[in-house]
């Protein structure tokens, strides 16, 4: 079983639409604000992470003709909700003892931060804001979260736990977070896609925009290229790097296979990674691009990499 | 209908160092509560908690403590199951609520060595076992079972013939400093469904299990068998639960595992000691059990460990099986009142029972409504 995607969300400086992340990206300089999206109803005493994650997963929930005037058009239920993000609530949780320690007490800390202090406060929100009551997954794996996320997505609709998912990844800027990964600036956005049973998305007519085929986790990027190529020995007709131009000496690569580097253009982008990746292959295949696509997240000082191959969705 | 063989169990908690300790100490009514040993006692009103004691000294907490304690559990499993401490390319899937995040407050803080890299497992797990495909879940208090429903959906799909399902946590100062400012008259020791209970107390641990596609004669005990697992959510609340979503979770595991209510002879409750989860639960397995509500034992670890949180669901499991080995099940202590929402209920009092348990029911909830029910069958 192949699941399709069927929708994209991206809350990032300097992009509108998954063809935009495949040419020359100009990230602008503002910041993106999430009341001017969605408005402000709702996002009181969420964290940054939280009120990203809510605009884009209103994008791509739309977008996969899932949400609109009259809420939502098949049963919440059916959703599931993954989210990748590995530093979304770090500036809640050193700011609480932060404060602790300042006053020698806990009595001036707010009880609005109750909620944040637990990981998986942004894949909850996102499910309450919604009415999302398949399973509901928070991923904060390292560089790898947000194609895992992807993975366990997959994973979860094959075995009926959902007809769909929303797979979102996340992150927020700041000082805590720039000081733990030692980057200049961190990516302070969000990337979606929805991801469908193909039955789920034909009863609906929904068109795929993208096939998920095969994942892979290996312990290195090499390893991965070698594995998501296979036995055949599949030359990708596009593939997505996880960074500093590692993998780019692969012999799996065509001396002219496109590369497309979305690592470091909004600074450490970390879970967002894989996500944003694969709406980058809708992207490709938007602009009549082939299959099929690889996307690659984890470089060999991390833990493990992970590739996820995209494929080409067949005409409609 | 598949069921999954559970070949290996490991386990750290306040109340002992490894599963047999720990189900012994349960049965015999040992609690593991104690005075703050992890945070400056002057600045809280609170001054107990189910505390892992492994700190060099009092007061002196330091780094990676959680990985230390995962770490631990995984490698009591493997032994337990006759493997080599060698995970390459079997998935190792962590529930947690808290992950490394006590260590990235004593980084941000008070100043100690720490890195990005380090707040997830994968790290310490690549460094001890070779593991390269592991994932850390952070789905609050239900973190390790809703890890168990996606390792035996790899079982199932045949992506792999090995999968270790992990818990662990620590106590974050944030989350006990959260916790202080809320329970102004903060409890004593954690009393579920007592009708004097006063909230929660929280728990250190970590659990691990190893599942198996097909058991192996000759390697590894044969504890018992998963069932199956439901998971969902409330979408409700941010932090109340909804005895509907709760219900609707249990019926899902029943309906994975293909049995009945009257099937069930053991719940393992999730019971955290807050009037609002303890109430929603009790509802939930009253509208799930209905006439057969006084079928099954219930019963629950977190008088005696605390709320371990994220390894709470496997921990339970693990208390679960061994209760199916020694046809014994432990109390839940303290429990002197039941509350008006379990009448009816079978529950274990006071002292372990004797009781053969072919099929019990593990429950664990989570902030933000996150639910997952897990129902095992005895390795007979």
């Amino acid at each position: 079983m192949s699941t399709l995607v069927t929708g994209v969300g991206l809350a990032l400086p300097g992009v509108r639409s998954p063809e935009d992340l495949l040419g020359r990206i100009e990230v602008s300089g503002d910041a993106v604000d999430p009341a001017a999206r969605i408005g402000k109803k709702g996002l009181k005493y969420k964290d940054r992470a939280t009120q990203l994650a809510l605009c884009c997963a209103d994008e791509a929930l739309r977008d996969a003709g899932l949400f609109g005037a009259d809420g939502l058009s098949v049963d919440g239920e059916t959703i599931a909700v993954i989210v990748a993000s590995n530093y979304g609530n770090v500036d809640t949780v050193c700011s609480v003892v932060e404060t602790i320690a300042a006053d020698g007490a806990a009595s001036g800390i707010s009880p609005m931060d109750t909620p944040n202090a637990s990981s998986n406060v942004i894949a909850s929100t996102l499910a309450i804001k919604y009415g999302l009551r398949g399973p509901n997954l928070m991923i904060c794996n390292g560089a790898t979260s947000g194609l895992d996320a992807v993975r366990w997505a997959n994973s979860l609709i094959a075995a009926h736990r959902a007809d769909r998912a929303l797979v979102l990844g996340v992150e927020p800027d700041n000082e805590i977070v720039r000081r733990l990964t030692g980057a200049d600036h961190v990516i302070d956005g969000a990337a979606a896609i929805v991801l469908e049973h193909p039955a789920a998305a034909a009863e609906r007519g929904a068109p795929g925009r993208a096939v998920v085929g095969a994942s892979v986790r290996t312990a290195g990027v090499r390893d991965c290229l070698e594995r998501l190529s296979g036995p055949e020995r599949t030359v990708p007709a596009a593939w997505f790097g996880p960074g500093a131009d590692e993998g780019l000496d692969s012999a799996v690569l065509g001396p002219g296979t496109p590369h497309h580097e979305l690592a470091g253009v909004w600074g450490e982008e970390s879970a967002v990674l894989g996500v944003l990746q694969c709406a980058g292959a809708v992207g490709w295949f938007a602009g009549g691009g082939a299959g099929p696509v690889f996307a690659l997240a984890g470089r060999d000082h991390d833990d493990a990499t992970a590739g996820l191959a995209l494929l080409r969705p067949e005409p409609v | 209908m598949s069921r999954w063989p559970v070949t290996g169990v490991g386990a750290v908690a306040s109340v002992g160092d490894d599963p047999d300790e720990i189900f012994r100490n349960l049965c015999d009514g040992r609690s593991g509560i104690g005075t703050l040993r992890g945070f400056n006692r002057d600045w809280y009103n609170a001054d107990h908690l189910y505390e892992v004691d492994n700190r060099a000294s009092r007061g002196a907490d330091t780094v990676g403590r959680a990985s230390a304690l995962l770490a631990e559990a995984i490698g009591q499993a493997l032994r337990d199951a006759g493997l080599p401490e060698d995970l390459r390319g079997i998935p190792v899937l962590i529930g947690t609520g808290l992950r490394e995040l006590r260590s990235l407050e004593l980084w941000w803080r008070d100043g100690a060595d720490f890195d990005a890299a380090r707040m997830h497992f994968g790290t310490a797990l690549r460094e001890r076992f070779g593991a390269d495909d592991t994932h850390t879940i952070s789905n609050a208090c239900s973190a390790s079972l809703y890890a168990l429903a996606l390792g035996i959906d790899l079982l199932e799909c045949q992506e792999c013939d090995t999968v270790v399902v992990a818990g662990v946590d620590v106590i974050t100062e944030s989350m006990f400093g959260l916790s202080d400012r809320l329970q102004l008259d903060p409890p004593d020791r954690l009393r579920p469904f007592d009708r004097d209970r006063k909230g929660t107390v929280m728990g250190e641990g970590a659990s691990a299990v190893v599942l198996r596609r097909t058991p192996e004669p000759g390697q590894g005990a044969m504890y018992g068998w998963v069932r199956g697992v439901g998971v969902n959510c409330d979408a409700f609340h941010a932090t109340a639960p909804d005895p509907g979503g709760i219900a609707l979770a249990i019926r899902e595991a029943h309906t994975r595992a293909g049995v009945k209510p009257e099937d069930v002879d053991l719940v393992m409750v999730h019971g955290t000691g807050t009037p609002l989860n303890d109430a929603a639960e009790a509802t939930a397995l009253a509208d799930v059990y209905g006439q057969h509500i006084s079928g099954p034992l219930m019963s629950g670890v977190k008088s005696m460990t605390g709320h371990t949180s994220g390894a709470s669901g496997v921990l339970s499991l693990i208390v679960a099986l061994k209760a199916m080995r020694e046809q014994r099940v432990p109390p839940i202590t303290g429990l002197d009142h039941p509350a008006p929402e379990t009448d009816g209920f079978r529950l274990v009092r006071g002292e372990a029972v004797p009781a053969p348990v072919r099929l019990a029911q593990v429950d664990a909830f989570g902030f933000g409504g996150i639910n997952a029910v897990a129902v095992v069958e005895a390795a007979k």
